[in-house]
């Protein structure tokens, strides 16, 4: 299939030109935004100006303004802040990075059914209902060295040649052991997004192909992978950000230890903020967070731009 | 329709590693509730217990019913509910005629998009202290409308963002004949563009429900005792000197349900075959 | 429509007949071993009592009447066990007078008594009559009193548990004259609870089997290990501060100079790592719950763990090792001139506390003092609620703990826990207590690990709390840490 067609058959989703009233755009989305800026810029502004003093809750001295000395300090002189920013990343990378090719590798494979679809899909819904805490609860209990059915299963599975490990308590397994504990939970939600998404290519693209002649692999990926990847990048985006949020499963499944070998960035900033109370300190790693999470957020977005850009040439 | 046919053997491999998937995303849950039926001395003991000696409901009994004998858990059910049913209504409400004029008329350009997307992003560990206080002094706290409006800035963000990338992908050959036809902007977008995008309205739905449902951190530090989730229920059957596995795992369970059901009853719109053909048509 | 009718009622019926049988009183006959009196009645005031969830808050459930008596309803919110400090920090900061009794683990007393949160004590406690107001502090153990309860030379808190952390070995195994004998021929001494921390890494040692082999008679069905102790991130420091404290270890110097980078500190946590190969391999994962179960499910030989699991052992639901238990005072460490030294930390522990924002503060005080002392030998006595005993007077009568298979037994663990409590350690009390704890716990982690040496382990952490005390403000620092210092010397835990 020739890239005039393709790109022809593009062109027609998302002309902009759609009439309207002249106020209409804006009262659609006012609710929205007006709501949004509410709730977020009283606390946005609080965290900013705290960010700039040093403040504890649990001294009697009062907060001191010190400009950008937490920004330096968080950013030259905290080992355990570098550590966490390389175990969050390591995270995502692997979990989200897994959740979406198992994802969309699922979700392709469940297009393909006509029978049994619905129900499988229903099924595989399932983790995504369950709340962290309690996953996170069960999988503590499921990776128990000796009472935990996972080191049980791998020790008949394999005729007694393996008994399973201590999977929390070791500095090679923890943080792969949280890791799935995450692939277990989201890889359906990303499953659901890709099958609507899949859902929602218009056939005769597809018929096109055939008439064309394309095999199965390449109709995947000049077709339904292009066509899928504008809500795969969003869904990317959800789960990275919220992987770089990811606290609850630390906390039931490790705290993050051993050592610091699950301590993500989101539970050093809870044990700063929370059990040591250093505010200031706190609120500057938050902002950091928060720059880091903008910029890589920006890289994706343009990317997504560029696919619709393309699309209106 | 994509007509394709299969070959049987492709069909059994499908299947294969779709069981395989089944069995690996189920089996955490069907231990759950294995153990929601144990008694204490069956949580830990070698080799695991798969099957309880007896089926019986006391750790379901201890979980739901009020204190002094139980935990509570109806009333967490009920709480987890409202707010989530709250926070989701809210959020879908406002967010999805947002999405559309992003997606169609790129109202504000990219800037605002993206200072929507931004909302979500801000640390919810470091954001939970101003707004405590904030909600301190508005004396709301303790109550639905806080965790409502707390867990809306998530969901919120996630809806719009969601929702404008499956409008975008449609196609608006529809809503510009019912334009022409004299119909308002207002009408094309209930009556044509949302039924269209049906699958993506329901799959956000349910996770916009999920997340708030999920939701930890705030729950715990904004209420007290008026309103209970489950998220806050369950770590509190953590004690400094027990942990009651047994009341964890059938309030897990009975946690899910709600989840489950609404997955069954949207299932219909889910997976349904679209009605893009009718464009094509 | 019917048949629903006749559900619904099934169900009322059930409810009702069920609830009442289910509601728990600890004794049918609580024991009169206190002279107490009620006060006048307080009209109708509710009191918000916050604490950890769980079965620790069932006294509030057992003496409902007692309250009721004198006008008291008890509203209770429960938090999760490991949000204690931030939930009640947050709302005293924002002075939201939303509690009017406040449960905490008492190494905060630092941080809330200091910031003036909490309403002094010491006027209610001696006002008249006495069988109202007084809660005989003099019986309660000095440790938890002195440095649990007071701070900065006022009362703040009265206790409810009296956690202390214990050595408990398998009395069976002990006594079995096999391994005696081989013992006696391996090391050249008796087989006996390990006094010293080397004697505890060898004996640790000598019972550590691999599946097959032979213990006390019997083939081992699975491996089979010396001790355990708590590894997960969080409170694994408590285990090895009672080897470093043993070992004349203390957290500062009067300058609040960090003094846990010392050769007594690195040998005590060398101890530990070394002691490792004798606990199960997953013991890094141990929380409270893994603790207890190592050693009630007859994995270990020994467990270094919280004065609650003796009441446990002989549980056949809870435990397999029927009841064969003993406690021994923890290990020390040998001096130059040949004494030996015991310390056991305390951690955890719980006190109860007036908000000073309270609109209540009479009648919380006497929930507090009720709860502390009128009523405490059952709280501590049964197997209810996980509380254990803080009052000389709880070590006094073996009779009411009613769990144990015998008196004796029960007055044996009893002798045990006191003679830990006798040398009991605090862990630190002042405010930032949390961050210094996390901060060495992080640091001891690492080193178990391998991650880094003890040395450098230590030297991080005491270059870490140097930090933390910056932050604080090191004036303030310094004041309060003399304070407490003043307080270890009455007790005798240092010169």
């Amino acid at each position: 299939m020739s890239n005039d067609v393709i790109a022809k058959k593009r062109k027609n989703r998302t002309s902009t030109g759609l009439r309207t009233g002249r106020w209409t755009p804006t009262f659609f989305v006012l609710p929205a935004v007006i709501l949004l800026f509410l709730i977020t810029i009283v606390p946005f502004i609080i965290e900013l100006i705290l960010s700039l003093h040093v403040y504890e809750f649990t001294s009697l001295a009062d907060p001191q303004f010190v400009g950008l000395q937490n920004y330096v300090d968080v950013l030259l002189h905290d080992a355990r802040f570098w550590n966490a920013m390389k175990i969050t990343f390591i995270f995502i990378i692997g979990a989200v990075g897994l959740e979406l090719l198992l994802g969309v590798s699922l979700a392709l494979l469940l297009n393909r059914l006509r029978r049994g679809r619905s129900l499988i899909t229903s099924l595989l819904l399932i983790p995504v209902m369950i709340a962290p805490v309690v996953s996170g609860m069960m999988w503590f209990m499921i990776y128990d060295d000796k009472f935990g059915p996972l080191n049980y299963i791998i020790e008949i599975v394999s005729f007694g040649h393996f008994g399973g490990t201590a999977w929390l308590a070791q500095l090679s397994t923890a943080l792969p052991s949280v890791m799935v504990v995450d692939i277990w939970q989201w890889t359906p939600f990303i499953i659901l997004i890709a099958l609507a998404g899949l859902q929602s290519i218009p056939p005769e693209l597809y018929e096109a192909a055939e008439v064309d002649g394309c095999g199965a692999w390449q109709t995947l990926w000049n077709i339904t992978l292009p066509m899928l990847a504008p809500v795969m990048v969003v869904g990317f985006l959800i789960r990275f950000m919220d992987a770089f949020k990811l606290f609850d499963v630390v906390y039931l499944l490790t705290r993050g230890g051993p050592g610091s070998a699950t301590e993500t960035i989101s539970f050093y900033t809870y044990l700063r903020g929370f059990k040591q109370f250093s505010i200031g300190y706190t609120a500057a790693l938050a902002f950091i967070q928060l720059i880091v999470i903008i910029f890589v957020s920006k890289l994706f977005i343009g990317y997504l731009q560029r696919q619709r850009g393309e699309e209106v040439a | 329709m994509r007509e394709r046919k299969d070959r049987p053997i492709t069909r059994i491999i499908i299947y294969a590693i779709l069981l395989l998937a089944l069995a690996f995303f189920l089996f955490p849950v069907l231990w759950t509730f294995v153990t929601s039926f144990k008694t204490q001395k069956e949580f830990f003991s070698y080799p695991p217990v798969f099957v309880p000696q007896q089926i019986d409901l006391h750790n379901y009994i201890g979980a739901m019913i009020p204190p002094p004998d139980g935990r509570n858990g109806f009333k967490s059910l009920m709480d987890s509910g409202i707010v989530a049913l709250g926070t989701t209504i809210l959020s879908m409400i406002l967010g999805a005629p947002a999405a559309y004029s992003l997606a169609r008329w790129k109202t504000g350009g990219d800037d605002l998009s993206f200072w929507i997307l931004s909302t979500r992003m801000f640390p919810p560990v470091a954001a939970a202290l101003p707004l405590f206080f904030i909600f301190q002094k508005l004396k709301l706290l303790d109550t639905y409308y806080v965790l409502i409006l707390a867990n809306t800035i998530f969901v919120l963000a996630f809806v719009i963002w969601m929702l404008k990338g499956y409008f975008e992908d449609l196609p608006t050959e529809l809503e510009e004949a019912a334009l022409i036809d004299g119909c308002s902007s207002f009408r094309a977008f209930t009556l044509i563009a949302l039924p269209l995008v049906a699958p993506g309205l329901v799959a956000t739905t349910l996770f916009a429900f999920v997340f708030t449902w999920n939701e930890f951190l705030f729950a715990l530090l904004l209420t007290r005792r008026a309103v209970r989730t489950l998220t806050v229920m369950v770590p509190s059957l953590v004690g400094g000197h027990e942990i009651l596995w047994g009341e964890i795992a059938a309030a897990g369970i009975v946690a899910i349900i709600p989840g489950i059901v609404l997955a069954l009853l949207l299932q219909r719109y889910l997976i349904r075959g679209l009605t893009l053909g009718a464009v094509k048509g | 429509m019917k048949r629903y009718l006749y559900t619904v009622l099934a169900l009322v019926m059930v409810f009702t007949i069920v609830m009442p049988a289910l509601a728990q009183a600890p004794n049918e006959d609580p024991l009169d071993v206190y002279k107490w009196d009620y006060p006048e009645s307080f009209g109708n005031v509710t009191i918000a009592v916050i604490g950890d969830a769980g079965h620790n808050l069932k006294p509030y459930e057992f003496w409902k009447e007692d309250l009721a008596k004198v006008g008291i309803t008890a509203e209770i919110i429960e938090v999760p066990f490991d949000a204690v400090y931030e939930k009640e920090m947050a709302e005293f900061v924002v002075g939201s007078g939303a509690f009017d009794l406040v449960t905490f683990y008492p190494a905060y007393i630092g941080d809330f008594a200091g910031n003036g949160f909490l309403e002094p004590l010491d006027d209610y406690m001696v006002k008249e009559p006495a069988a109202v107001w007084d809660p005989a502090a003099d019986d309660i153990l000095p440790p938890f009193w002195e440095l649990y309860c007071r701070f900065g030379g006022k009362s703040y808190a009265l206790p409810i548990d009296g956690d202390i952390l214990l050595l408990l070995y398998r009395k069976d195994l002990f006594e079995n004259e096999e391994e005696m004998a081989a013992f006696k021929a391996k090391y050249g001494r008796d087989l006996a609870a390990p006094t010293t921390w080397d004697e505890y890494k060898e004996v640790a040692e000598f019972f550590t089997r691999k599946k097959g082999d032979m213990l006390a008679g019997k083939e081992l069905a699975h491996n089979f290990y010396g001790t355990a102790e708590y590894g997960e991130r969080g409170f694994s420091v408590y285990w090895f501060l009672n080897r470093f404290t043993s070992n004349g270890g203390m957290y500062f110097d009067a300058d609040m100079n960090p003094t846990i980078n010392t050769p007594e500190a690195a040998a005590a946590l060398q101890n530990m790592i070394d002691t490792l190969p004798f606990m199960p391999p997953d013991v890094m994962a141990y929380g409270y719950e893994e603790l207890k179960d190592a050693f009630l499910k007859d994995y270990t030989a020994m467990v270094i763990q919280w004065s609650d699991v003796p009441k446990k052992a002989g549980d056949p639901e809870l435990s397999e090792i029927g009841g064969m238990v003993d406690v021994a005072v923890l290990p020390g460490w040998a001096m130059e001139d040949g004494t030996v030294v015991h310390r056991s930390m305390m951690p955890v522990g719980r006190v109860l506390a007036v908000a000073v924002d309270s609109a209540n503060k009479e009648a919380a005080y006497w929930v507090a003092k009720h709860l502390s002392y009128d009523r405490s030998l059952d709280d501590v006595a049964t197997m209810l609620t996980g509380l254990d005993p803080y009052r000389y007077s709880h070590f006094a009568h073996p009779e009411a703990y009613k769990m144990f298979v015998s008196e004796e037994a029960a007055a044996d663990y009893l002798k045990g826990v006191e003679a830990n409590m006798a040398v009991g350690f605090p862990e630190i009390f002042i405010p930032g207590s949390a961050a210094y704890t996390d901060a060495l716990d992080l640091q001891v982690q690492k080193a178990l690990t391998g991650e880094a040496t003890p040395e450098e382990a230590l030297a991080a952490a005491s270059a870490d709390w140097d930090k933390i005390t910056d932050k604080l403000g090191r004036e303030q620092q310094v004041k309060l840490w003399n304070q407490a210092l003043e307080s270890y010397k009455a007790l005798g835990l240092i010169e």
